[in-house]
């Protein structure tokens, strides 16, 4: 079993090291290189829309990114303790011209599946890829 | 001719004829996208052009705000009767754009010279 525990904030610039760190922990789980990038992207979709939705922008919230790899399935959570409003619940976006709502686009293209669950404080996404 | 940039996003920048090429340079998301933004619209507006060239050769990676960032700059060139090219695009900027659905709404070009040559 292969696990990643990441207390962090909800400031942009870390955005690109949390990339980073959920690449390489997929890399280690024997992704292939288009899993690995693809999963990373989708991480960066996630916490950017927990950064300018949940938190509105606040740079210094909690945000906990949880990841473990066990028998072909790998499990992501982000928890936030933002509005708690619903990022799925958003109408799909049709016109790629109409900004926003792209990010949530790769999450359900790149993931197996995707899930936002409301908490009374906040929001827990879960997104889950299996090895193919 | 060369034009004066003020980001290190944008490493450079140049005027030919009615075109103008944007040379862009390091991984984009919602941190640097912003300053992108605004080096990018603070030329197309200094630079009008009929064509504005965006030079993604450098750029490993980017993610949906800076598509955003595209988007915006094509929807002010356009306004101008202008068109916007892509050139150089890295296997993962490519994916993005594919999954945004904007593959067909740019131009996308292998490079500068192909860029400039479309009729």
């Amino acid at each position: 079993m292969n696990v990643l525990r990441l207390e962090t904030t909800s400031d942009p610039a870390l955005l690109a090291p949390i990339r980073r760190a959920i690449e390489a922990f997929c890399e280690s789980s024997g992704f292939s290189e288009c899993a690995v990038c693809e999963t990373g992207l989708c991480v960066n979709e996630a916490l950017a829309n927990i950064m300018r939705h949940a938190y509105a922008g606040a740079k210094n919230r909690p945000v906990l990114l949880e990841a473990n790899f066990v028998e072909g399935l790998l499990q992501i959570t982000l928890r936030d303790w933002g509005n708690g409003k619903d990022p799925s619940a958003a109408p799909p976006k049709i016109d790629p011209l109409t900004p926003g709502g792209l990010g949530l686009v790769c999450l359900r293209s790149m993931m197996d599946e995707m899930t936002y669950t409301p908490q009374p404080d906040g929001m827990v996404l879960t997104m889950k890829r299996r090895k193919k | 001719m060369d034009v004066k940039t003020a980001s290190d996003l944008v490493p450079w920048a140049r005027t030919e004829g009615q075109a103008l090429i944007v040379g862009v340079k390091g991984e984009i998301d919602l941190h640097n996208s912003p300053e992108l933004r605004t080096e990018v619209l603070d030329l197309i507006v200094k630079h009008p052009s009929l064509r504005v060239v965006m030079d993604l050769t450098l750029v490993p990676y980017m993610d949906s705000s800076a598509c955003a960032v595209l988007v915006e700059a094509l929807r002010r060139v356009r306004a101008g009767g202008g068109r916007v090219f892509l050139v150089g695009l890295q296997p993962r900027v490519k994916s993005l754009l594919e999954i945004a659905r904007l593959g067909s709404i740019f131009v996308i070009a292998a490079d500068e010279a192909a860029a400039l040559a479309v009729k």
